[in-house]
């Protein structure tokens, strides 16, 4: 850090320096101000959700549960199967377009205040600042040689830190498996193995990743972190330092004219490095280790208040602004970014309003391709598949209809199908054959439930009987 | 390459860390999206059954699954890790 202010290595010394350099543990400074402000409220919505949300009930179940033992995705009132799965892949979808979308009109928005890395990085890094003290404070105490009391904060921040992931653990496999049954099976010690063994796994991840790898899954581990660039154009919202008008920069007494000393307004303070969560310094320019998330804005604006100078020498901006370009918000890329996503937002929302929760699928028997009866009928046999997608029991009619005369036998009248249910029936057609208008016929399958009333699907079949005689 | 002998030297010896994490974290991704992929497709306890161990639950099946893929997967980027060592070409004398 105190690299920039002697002699600037040359770029081939800095890759190489970079590439041998163990990792020095980063102490980010404590800040406040608008960007913190903003970024801890995304951080108490976010972990509010993550660790509220699966105790909220609906309807008599668990309001969202990915519950993967029973396969099937509770959302509010939508019930999905592994069916389904196309929604949820359209959803991915739509989540990584609003992503590049996001990208490319205000850079890295999601790295700073968005991604789990970056909010429990941020509540770990909260916990150590009660336990252990300010930034100082924790330099200091980490130069000590082990003592009592060294061990003894140390000890408790690691207990805190890992409760805290054990909690994260359980909460995460209450996403996907009934939280209430989970916590009643934990506090009577019944948990089952594999539930066990991904609570402790989850909770080892966040402990490792918010405790100890922190801005490391950031620059070596995150893929989008390496190709979000690719999003980025002149007009993309960036942080960034004012080289014209920070530079030369230097220390300067508050009362003095930095004109006067041939100064910029930068007093090299460095600040804008010890609050940063990468350890970077942002006047070194765009760096791709930049999460964009304001810490250097707040702590570089209270500064240039301490200093009497305008706010803004690090701040949000773009390539074009700095250059004194005027910066457009509507491009190509927005454009097409943004129709893309309305497409297939547009898609998703009409796909789940339109979705019927119930499938069937027409098997014919194919062994024979059709049977003679005694009383000279043509008989199809054929096996149904009854999907019924509902979260409730239904009983279904069956009907048919496109041939004249066809006459349906089936085992029963109704055919009750439990939620979440394959249910097979065999059934039979049997038909005159002067109905028949040639060998190979369309017959319609109508489904309909008895239970809830509009639930209904229709199928076509084949029909095959002889050659009709000419 | 032979430009510049330095940055090739460096890409032998990325620290432990990054090399291990080269291995072990794309698989990671890679496996979840496949186990992801797969269970949509096939029930857990479908496959035990035919496998002959009735008695998996789906949860232990997923996670079955799901280390298999990232043995596998990280098998593959271990290779390509060992291919990347520089083949000496043959001197001719």
């Amino acid at each position: 850090m105190s690299a920039t202010a002697g002699k600037t290595p040359t770029p081939d010394q800095q890759v190489e320096a970079e590439l041998y350099k163990k990792r020095q543990k980063i102490y980010p400074r404590e800040v406040h101000g608008i960007f913190a402000k903003m970024r801890n409220l995304a951080m108490v919505a976010l972990l509010g959700i993550f660790y509220g949300l699966p105790w909220l009930n609906w309807d008599g179940h668990q309001a969202i549960l990915f519950d993967l033992p029973a396969r099937k995705f509770h959302i509010f009132g939508l019930t999905l199967w592994p069916q389904d799965f196309i929604y949820l892949s359209l959803l991915l979808i739509i989540a990584a377009l609003s992503l590049f979308l996001f990208t490319a009109l205000a850079g890295r928005l999601w790295c700073g205040y968005a991604c789990p890395q970056t909010v429990w990085t941020e509540i770990f890094l909260w916990i150590e600042r009660k336990v252990e003290g300010s930034r100082q404070q924790q330099m200091k105490l980490d130069k000590q040689p082990m003592s009592a009391r060294k061990f003894r904060i140390k000890a408790t921040k690691h207990l805190i830190w890992l409760l805290f992931s054990l909690w994260t653990g359980f909460t995460f496999v209450g996403w996907f498996t009934p939280i209430h049954e989970l916590w009643h099976e934990l506090i009577t010690f019944s948990l089952g193995p594999w539930e066990t063994f991904w609570i402790l796994f989850y909770g080892f991840a966040t402990y490792g990743n918010a405790g100890w790898m922190r801005e490391q899954v950031c620059i070596y581990m995150c893929p989008y972190a390496r190709f979000q660039s690719a999003m980025f154009d002149h007009d993309t919202l960036l942080v960034a330092y004012d080289e014209k008008r920070g530079e030369p920069r230097g220390p300067r007494k508050k009362s003095a004219d930095p004109r006067e000393l041939g100064l910029g307004d930068c007093i090299d303070c460095t600040m804008c490095v010890q609050v940063c969560p990468t350890g970077i310094d942002i006047r070194d320019g765009l760096q791709y280790q930049c999460i964009g998330c304001a810490a250097c804005i707040d702590i570089c604006d209270e500064v240039m208040d301490k200093m009497g100078y305008p706010k803004g020498l690090v701040r949000y901006t773009t390539e074009r602004a700095l250059k004194g370009e005027h910066t457009h918000v509507v491009r190509p890329r927005i454009i097409v970014y943004s129709a893309i996503l309305l497409f297939l937002f547009s898609a998703l929302v009409y796909a789940v309003a339109t979705r019927v929760p119930l499938e069937l699928d027409i098997l014919r028997d194919r062994n024979t391709l059709y049977n003679e009866t005694d009383e000279g009928l043509i008989e199809n046999v054929y096996t149904l598949k009854v999907v019924n997608m509902t979260d409730k029991p239904q009983t279904f009619k069956l009907s048919i209809s496109g041939l004249k005369d066809a006459e349906l036998i089936a085992q029963s009248d109704e055919i009750k199908a439990p939620s979440g249910e394959v249910v097979s029936v065999p059934i039979r057609i049997r038909i005159d054959p002067e109905n028949l208008p040639s060998s190979g016929n369309d017959i319609e399958l109508h489904l309909e439930s008895l239970t809830q009333p509009g639930l209904e699907t229709t199928e076509t079949g084949r029909f095959l009987g002889p050659m009709p005689e000419l | 390459m032979q430009k510049n002998p330095t940055i090739y030297k460096d890409q032998q010896e990325l620290p432990t860390i990054q090399r291990v994490i080269s291995v072990l974290w794309p698989s990671f991704l890679v496996a979840s999206i496949s186990t992801f992929l797969f269970f949509a497709v096939f029930d857990p306890i479908d496959l035990g059954r035919l496998a002959g161990y009735p008695e998996l639950t789906r949860i232990g099946g997923y996670t079955i699954g799901f280390f298999f893929f990232w043995v596998m997967t990280a098998f593959s980027c271990g290779l390509t890790c060992y291919f990347r060592k520089p083949v000496h070409p043959p001197t001719i004398k």
